[in-house]
């Protein structure tokens, strides 16, 4: 006997060390993560805990910007400096060490200032998926926060003080085509079935099957043909009603096949018909989310610049409107069941085809726009997941950061609300905002040199910040004094905690997977509290 | 560290924090994290145990190690890495279980806090108890995906790790895995048992053969069967696999058409099983589906396609060589241990467990999943494992600032809930269970079994797997009687006696104990002539842990091994907790039916 070649697919090195999280976010998960470029100002502990999340599962590229000399301190909190690294560049010295942790990901370093790069070179953002900063001013968040806004990139500021930490999540707008939603209805067409899935569904006579095949019908034929059977008598009408759903109920339990003493003989899929009455009967329609969507402004007026996510809608209205009839792309997945093989395979097959139709369909409009508007090209890969998950899209149009910071009326009236409660996390965040206005007035951090004498000079500040929301003064001074004892120091494990949520938050941008937080996450280290707002 | 140069903690924790002593357990994902972040805050000593080597799946969360430390002491290059930042700060790393006689009540009296970074429900409650013993409070952590959660455990104001009892394992009864499997799990249960006859540490209670015994085949067909195939081949009479296996020089022709041919025969001649099922389809080496065909294009991993039958022969053909090489090179008596991350040894459960599925008409499975399935492979991300991480050490703090009181157990979700909260703490720390059968002050559970049946061995077991005991000793209330004995030897002769034979009866109560972990509890026997095996019952209505019939593979989500491995379990989670959201796998391949042509297994459970 001639010994067999061995053909068994070596998994690659590569494949084994992210093995993990392929099983989490799927191979074209982590093929957006190696596609992207994350960009982080200031390689705080906070910033570099970040950087840390996301070079380890094997982001493509970052870069850090960086301007500041390595201090004690630095040194002191931060994992990714050495003593070694006193008194050189921070950010290369800390791009050094996050790099070692995945020769794969590529790093770059930029030792110029924020302000300056914004000044000289605008169009240095245009590149990155995400851009994450830390320890910012207050100025400089302003200019930042409204030109990535402009460019449309996402953007992250976080901050970390003492027991205090926050995010803040700006996104212009943010398709997501995987929102991974929590119950994903079935696509089965029950009430409008397609040709192929017609003549299959017709093509079963429940009642002269033997009983090994009657315990193998599929349980979408037996509810269907319960449903025939229903219409006949009630005007061809759709069951709606509870009363209207049990009376297919007592259809099925009709057909059950009976024992030698008359009980009815328990069959699996006979079983699965009857629970799955109350889930799959939903007539097939175009939820008004999506519907919303596909007749938005950015769906119909194309031009060169607009991005695949609104191409491949307009496509898609294109194709509700005609081939499919006023309903999205068949989805092709079918649930669990018992059934034969060969009877789950062919039903298998019978929606996957129509899927595959549909979609074809749609890519070939997606073609037609591309040619005409003389756009980038979208694979056809890309339009099949588009159209599997068409009934769950996604899409955030978030508020920028120069509106909060201006505190216009929508924000003050907000904030305002959460002070009157009184919400405390909400007075964290008015901390957090005196604070950053304390060090731009004083260039330093409240309580870093003289804790004593900062409390009234921050006071100040709470009271400026709760003039400009209409707010009376705190009652109490308490939260002030805290403030001024963190000497604006960073807590490790708080940055390590803030650390691993803000790059879970940039993994969901990156992977256009999953909703992120809208748009904002305090942490209270001291409670344990959390809390997120929407500004 | 900041502890040393702001103001930011006040006096009395700094105080504290220069004062402490931590244990680490385990130093896996959130085991490196909190081993940097403890360094970072400034605590002065810290010891760390684990017994696992570094596997390269490991190196896309677990930062503390590289590329190069594949294959090393997870507690020696967590401990190298961290000195190497904080050279002042006094590790001292175990490569060693904690399950063991060097760590006693002693050895954990010595620290202020234990941490615990476990990946196994095992090991778990083994610290759980010694810190129970031991009165120091524990912090317990996991994380499974997105999700993840941080909890305290401190003696008599707490809830235990073992008051709410887990869940317990999904098992199979050995007749479905043996001859009638259904889904395709119970198929890659057959394969590890497979490689476990062949190659790995032989348990009868693994045996890969039809099973004549099935009360459902009751009735003479299978007997006259039996007969007329003695005849016509004599492989089916009892003789163990493995050396038969090894008489044929692990032929891979020879072992598939047993295997795949006169075992499914066998099957089939037992009529009353097919009665309502689909029969199975035997197979032969020189014809087999998808021979011939040109190699599938397919777009995604090469691992992630399911390979046609023929292609599974020829890697079980590969493996079974590559696999009998290996075990040769042993020494004489040891064996293989099964690991998923074993190329051939994955190869070869992929291979088997896909060939008897199709046999079955069950839908075949891709390397991947099935690697899934048979390794109880948990998703692990740096995000979550970093965020946990950090919440244990800022409780830890505020256990040293003896703010106990507020440290709640708190709960990462995998998405915003609908009271906007990523983080769900709990409002004040959850009271001890008093009918807790681990941590009540006088811990109490009842033994459910057939007196007449049950043997002293099915005891030992019973405490070792339902009580989670590691070396059980049992005495009888009131008399004093020793039934059981930890010393070896001592009492092992009486191992084949049923409880009756004895002198126990229904009613009398035992006490049993665990001297490691510094655990008795009482034990009631209460006879019940139909429980063919054991059970535990609790005050509580919660389901107890219950006897070991199969390997607990229960697909990808929150299962783990029922106990340590002969020489190591490998797992590669950084948890075991329940909140698992399935639907949390993403989309990274088609979802294939996981269940399909379910049949009527569920009147077998019973039966068996």
């Amino acid at each position: 006997m001639a010994s067999p070649s061995p053909k068994s697919p070596e998994q690659s090195e590569k494949n084994k060390q992210y093995d993990r999280q392929l099983r989490l976010w799927g191979d074209h998960g982590q093929t957006a993560l190696e596609n992207g470029h994350i960009c982080l100002i200031n390689a705080t502990a906070l910033g570099t805990e970040i950087l840390k999340s996301i070079v380890l599962p094997g982001v493509g590229a970052v870069t850090i910007v960086d301007d500041n000399i390595v201090s004690d301190e630095d040194i002191g909190s931060n994992f990714f400096l050495e003593c070694s690294s006193k008194n050189l560049n921070r950010g290369s010295e800390a791009l050094r060490l996050i790099i070692e942790l995945n020769p794969a990901v590529q790093g770059y370093a930029v030792q110029e200032p924020t302000d300056q790069i914004l000044l000289d070179n605008p169009d240095f953002f245009k590149k990155f998926s995400v851009v994450i900063a830390t320890s910012l001013s207050e100025k400089t968040i302003q200019t930042l926060s409204n030109h990535l806004w402009e460019i449309n990139v996402p953007f992250i500021l976080c901050r970390s003080v003492g027991f205090l930490g926050s995010f803040r999540i700006q996104l212009k707008e943010h398709a997501i085509v995987e929102s991974h939603p929590d119950n994903e209805q079935h696509d089965l067409r029950l009430d409008v079935p397609f040709q192929t899935l017609f003549d299959y569904l017709n093509s079963f006579d429940i009642d002269s099957l033997d009983l090994k095949d009657h315990g193998h019908i599929p349980w979408i034929v037996i509810l269907y043909k319960a449903v025939q059977k229903w219409k006949i008598s009630n005007s061809n009408r759709w069951p709606m009603s509870r009363k209207e759903k049990n009376e297919i109920k007592a259809i099925i339990d009709q057909y059950k096949r009976l024992d030698d003493n008359g009980m009815p003989i328990y069959e699996e899929n006979f079983e699965e018909a009857l629970r799955a009455v109350n889930t799959a009967l939903t007539p097939t329609f175009l939820p008004v989310k999506i519907q919303e969507l596909l007749y938005s402004s950015s769906a119909i007026n194309l031009t060169k610049e607009s991005s695949p996510f609104w191409i491949m809608c307009s496509a898609l209205r294109t194709f509700v409107e005609a081939e499919g009839k006023g309903k999205l792309p068949v989805r092709g997945t079918l649930p669990d069941m018992t059934a034969s093989t060969d009877h789950y395979v062919t039903l298998q097959n019978i929606y996957r085809n129509q899927a595959a139709i549909d979609s074809e369909i749609v890519y070939r409009k997606v073609q037609e726009i591309v040619t005409q508007l003389h756009c980038d090209h979208i694979s056809e890969s890309e339009v099949k997941l588009f159209c599997r998950h068409a009934h769950d899209l996604h899409l955030i149009k978030g508020s920028s950061i120069v509106g909060e910071y201006q505190f216009n009326n929508t924000v003050s009236s907000y904030i305002a609300r959460f002070l009157e409660e009184p919400d405390v996390m909400m007075v964290h965040y008015i901390l957090l905002r005196a604070a950053e206005m304390f060090r731009s007035e004083h260039c330093r951090a409240p309580g870093e040199w003289e804790p004593e004498s900062d409390i009234s000079k921050l006071k100040t500040c709470v009271s400026k910040l709760l003039t400009d929301i209409s707010c009376t003064p705190f009652p109490k001074d308490d939260h002030i004094h805290e403030m001024c004892r963190y000497g604006g120091a960073e807590i490790h494990s708080v940055s390590a905690f803030l650390g691993g949520c803000v790059a879970h938050e940039a993994i969901k941008i990156v992977t256009k997977q999953y909703k992120p937080v809208n748009n904002t996450f305090i942490y209270d280290g001291a409670s344990t509290n959390t809390a997120t707002f929407t500004f | 560290m900041v502890a040393r140069i702001a103001g930011v903690f006040d006096e009395k924790l700094t105080e504290a924090i220069a004062n402490s002593k931590i244990l680490v357990v385990g130093a896996g994902g959130i085991g490196c994290e909190i081993l940097k972040n403890l360094v970072l805050t400034g605590f002065p000593q810290i010891e760390i145990i684990d017994l696992d080597t570094i596997d390269v799946s490991n190196l896309n969360r677990q930062f503390l190690f590289h590329k190069e430390h594949v294959g090393k002491s997870k507690a020696q290059v967590a401990k190298d890495s961290a000195l190497s930042f904080n050279p002042n700060v006094n590790i001292v790393a175990h490569h060693d279980s904690v399950i063991s006689n060097d760590y006693g009540v002693s050895y954990f009296k010595q620290f202020n806090i234990v941490m615990n970074a476990l990946d196994n429900r095992v090991a778990r409650n083994h610290v759980n108890r010694m810190c129970l013993a031991a009165n120091v409070p524990l912090i317990e952590t996991g994380t499974a995906g997105y999700a993840g959660q941080v909890e305290l455990i401190k003696k008599g104001l707490t809830q235990c790790y073992e008051c709410q009892p887990k869940a317990p394992q999904k098992t199979f009864p050995g007749c479905t895995i043996r001859n009638t499997p259904s889904e395709p799990i119970h198929c890659i249960v057959w394969a590890k048992h497979l490689f476990n006859q062949l190659f790995g540490e032989e348990d009868p209670d693994q045996d890969v053969s039809p099973d004549t015994e099935d009360p459902e085949a009751a009735g003479t067909a299978g007997k006259t069967a039996l007969s007329s195939q003695q005849t016509e081949s004599g492989n089916i009479e009892r003789k163990s696999t493995r050396t038969w296996a090894a008489e044929t020089n692990y032929n891979p022709e020879k072992l598939f058409t047993k295997l795949f041919g006169d075992d499914i025969k066998y099957l089939l001649s037992m009529e009353n099983l097919w009665k309502k099922r689909r029969p199975p389809t035997p197979l032969s080496w020189d014809n087999l589906p998808g021979k011939g065909d040109a190699p599938k294009q397919h777009s995604g991993l090469p691992d992630q396609r399911v390979w046609s039958v023929n292609e599974c022969a020829e890697v079980f053909a590969a493996s079974c060589q590559a696999l009998q090489t290996e075990l040769k090179g042993r020494p004489e008596g040891d064996h293989l241990v099964w690991d998923k991350d074993d190329k051939s040894a994955m190869d070869f459960v992929t291979a088997c467990a896909n060939i008897r599925a199709y046999i079955f008409s069950i839908p075949l499975k891709s390397r991947f999943e099935v690697k899934s399935m048979a390794g109880n492979i948990i998703p692990a991300i740096a995000t979550a494992n970093a965020i946990v991480a950090g919440l244990a050490v800022l409780r830890a703090q505020g256990i040293l600032k003896g703010e106990i009181e507020s440290c709640t157990s708190v709960y990462l979700r995998p998405k915003v809930n609908h009271r906007g909260q990523l983080f769900v703490p709990e409002r004040t720390l959850t009271a001890p269970n008093p009918k807790c059968y681990v941590c009540a002050p006088k811990p109490e559970v009842a033994l459910v079994c057939n007196l007449k049946h049950l043997t002293l061995k099915d005891l030992t077991a019973a405490f070792k797997d339902g009580l989670n005991m590691q070396a059980p000793d049992a005495t009888v209330e009131g008399k004093g009687l020793v039934v059981l004995s930890s010393e070896p030897g001592e009492t092992d002769h009486n191992n084949q006696k049923t409880l009756e034979e004895i002198g126990l009866n229904d009613g009398c109560a035992l006490l049993v104990d665990d001297f490691l972990q510094n655990y008795e509890v009482r034990v009631r026997l209460q006879q019940e002539d139909e429980e063919n095996s054991w059970r535990l019952v609790t005050d509580t209505d919660a389901p107890m842990p219950g006897p070991k019939e199969e390997e607990p593979a229960n697909g990808s989500n929150g299962a783990e091994e029922p106990k340590p491995g002969p020489s190591r379990t490998h797992h590669d989670s950084d948890s075991d907790m329940e909140i698992i959201d399935e639907d949390d796998n993403g989309e990274p391949m088609e979802k294939p039916p996981k269940r399909r042509r379910k049949e009527v297994s569920d009147e077998i459970v019973e039966i068996c």
